[in-house]
């Protein structure tokens, strides 16, 4: 059972309605945060969080998943397809 | 002659996120990739990370990309091919394979290489592995399923994260410094210390102050120029550097560039290695002049690195120690830029020119010079940042960590509490950090290192463990 967190996205203009961290894949690089500081987080166990689900818009928060190097930011649309990684 | 708009050396990191900036902002403009290695872009990062190395998720997740990517973006993946010269003049780029290409617009961003390792008796050998391409950790992979006994040497991330890997693969692991704690001198001995508890804990060995003087076993018969384990890939015609997937050998096979872990393991043939290597005989200085004999079928060494910059000679391009290039990621020959570990940037947080190699500057730099290669004037101002974690253990590196006289250290926690982090002031300003099991404050000091403030005054919050830093925000 992989160790998944979800996060609702609630942005009007946005076609993302949720951002999932998968905390086994996540390694704490931090790409993420580079790429957009105010939708991610580092908890205390060196784990990517989302504190910020709604901070960007649809191109930045699909930029910060591509960053991502062990492919571990998921995110699906409001009827549940995911659309990153394809 | 082939000719692209835009051109980009290197298929990793930072490639491949100039090609994606570029892309945002130009749609129609030609593009290639040239890359050394002929897979599609795959995780360096994951190579040396215990999920991906023992199993636990699926061999392909290792590409980023799939050739999907690469066609809907118009973007030739020129494969198993490296750049031989450069001409800025003419704008003119020429491969391996003795084929030119003409560019206007060039990206430099090929990486650096593993620093070999080198011992008596060390010559030639199979078992002994550097990391940092996919055939690297392919090839340590299948080691790690006979070896009983392993080392790992040097004092820095890849000795660390492979010696993690080693004792979770249930490997009899020990580390081997040279100095005498780990990470000196970037680290302080307090969190040194703290880092060889973890890994001992673990049930790791360390032995400092030492280094290998002979490997025993490995025979090669007859040759000096063995060339190594022989790889699939090796064994196929007409397609030396890439796996085809046609057997037939009938004419120009579609090469696959994802491929999966059964084509790319090493095979050992017999004619050339008997047996692996069995042993290594360590010298130790301190405390006492010793040798050790250790047992080890396989040596994973991580002392450094090495910058390709040779080819680049007469090309107009000025290199140092990497590829020197301003904050706009530009080098010194017009329409050329660079990205990556390669990119010997002008910093314009520590004034200077440095080079930081890891995932998220590649990817950052990249971005940045995909940006000016299609118009922009976008500077890359960027507080580096690194971190990893095995045995139990975080580590993060923020901003300029090297030591210096000119530096003040403010320690936050301590060993005892297995949390400490110190904070490198220069000039009353905060420049840099290494942490310990405190990785959650990288981001804030990242930012507190952005807005160059006067810390004159806050030695005592600083230096308090419980003292929330983001109200200095």
């Amino acid at each position: 059972m992989s160790n998944q967190k979800e996060y609702p996205r609630n942005r009007a203009d946005s076609k993302i309605a949720k951002i999932v961290i998968d905390r086994d894949l996540c390694i704490g690089a931090a790409s993420c945060l580079a790429v957009s500081g105010t939708t991610y987080e580092l908890d205390g166990e060196n784990k990517a969080v989302v504190t910020g689900a709604d901070s960007v818009d649809d191109a930045t928060l699909v930029m910060s998943a591509e960053s991502c190097p062990t492919k571990a930011i998921l995110l699906f649309d409001k009827e549940g397809k995911k659309v990153f990684p394809r | 002659m082939s000719s692209y708009k835009y051109l980009i050396i290197g298929g990793g990191a930072a490639g491949v996120s100039t090609a994606e900036t570029i892309r945002r902002v130009d749609p129609t403009g030609t593009m290639a990739i040239v890359s050394n290695e002929p897979y599609l872009m795959y995780s360096r990062v994951m190579l040396s990370k215990p999920a991906f190395f023992l199993g636990k998720i699926p061999f392909n997740e290792i590409y980023m990309k799939g050739k999907e990517w690469y066609d809907q973006n118009h973007i030739d993946f020129l494969g198993g091919k490296k750049a031989t010269k450069c001409d800025s003049t003419s704008k003119t780029l020429t491969l391996t394979d003795g084929s030119q290409i003409t560019y206007e617009k060039l990206l430099i961003a090929t990486g650096v290489d593993a620093r070999k390792w080198s011992a008596p008796g060390s010559e030639n050998k199979a078992n002994i592995h550097s990391l940092r391409t996919l055939e690297d950790g392919i090839a340590i992979m299948e080691e790690i399923k006979t070896a009983k006994h392993g080392i790992t040497i040097g004092g820095g991330f890849i000795s660390f994260e492979m010696a993690d890997l080693l004792n979770l693969a249930k490997i009899e692991t020990t580390l081997i410094l040279r100095e005498s704690y780990f990470w000196e001198p970037i680290l302080d001995e307090a969190s040194g210390l703290m880092i060889e508890k973890a890994l001992t804990s673990a049930g790791i060995k360390i032995i400092k102050n030492a280094e290998v003087v002979m490997v025993n076993g490995g025979i090669v018969n007859g040759s000096t120029n063995n060339p190594g384990p022989e790889l699939e890939s090796d064994r196929k015609e007409n397609s030396p550097a890439i796996v085809s997937n046609n057997d037939s050998n009938t004419q120009s096979p579609e090469p696959i560039t994802t491929p999966g872990f059964d084509s790319l393991k090493p095979v050992n043939t017999t004619n050339q290695i008997q047996g692996p290597i069995t042993s290594v005989v360590v010298k130790q200085t301190k405390p006492d002049l010793k040798e050790i004999e250790i047992p080890c079928e396989m040596i994973i060494a991580g002392i450094g690195v090495t910058n390709p910059t040779g080819w680049l000679a007469d090309s107009g391009v000025k290199t140092n120690h990497g590829i020197v290039s301003n904050e706009f990621m530009e080098t010194s020959a017009p329409d050329i830029y660079t990205a990556g570990d390669i990119a010997e940037y002008k910093d314009l947080l520590l004034e200077e020119n440095v080079q930081m190699g890891n995932w998220v500057n590649a990817r950052e730099q990249g971005r940045v010079a995909g940006l000016n290669m299609t118009g922009s004037h976008e500077a890359f101002k960027f507080v580096s940042f690194y971190t990893t974690q095995g045995c139990g253990v975080n580590i993060a590196f923020v901003g300029d960590v090297a030591p210096g006289p000119d530096r003040t250290v403010i320690t936050r926690g301590s060993p005892e509490i297995n949390s400490y982090g110190r904070i490198i002031v220069v000039n009353n300003e905060i420049e840099g950090a290494t942490l310990i099991n405190r990785s959650a404050e990288m981001t804030t000091i990242s930012k507190l290192i952005e807005k160059n403030m006067d810390v004159s005054k806050l030695h005592k919050e600083l230096g308090d463990p419980n003292f929330d830093l983001k109200k200095l925000i």
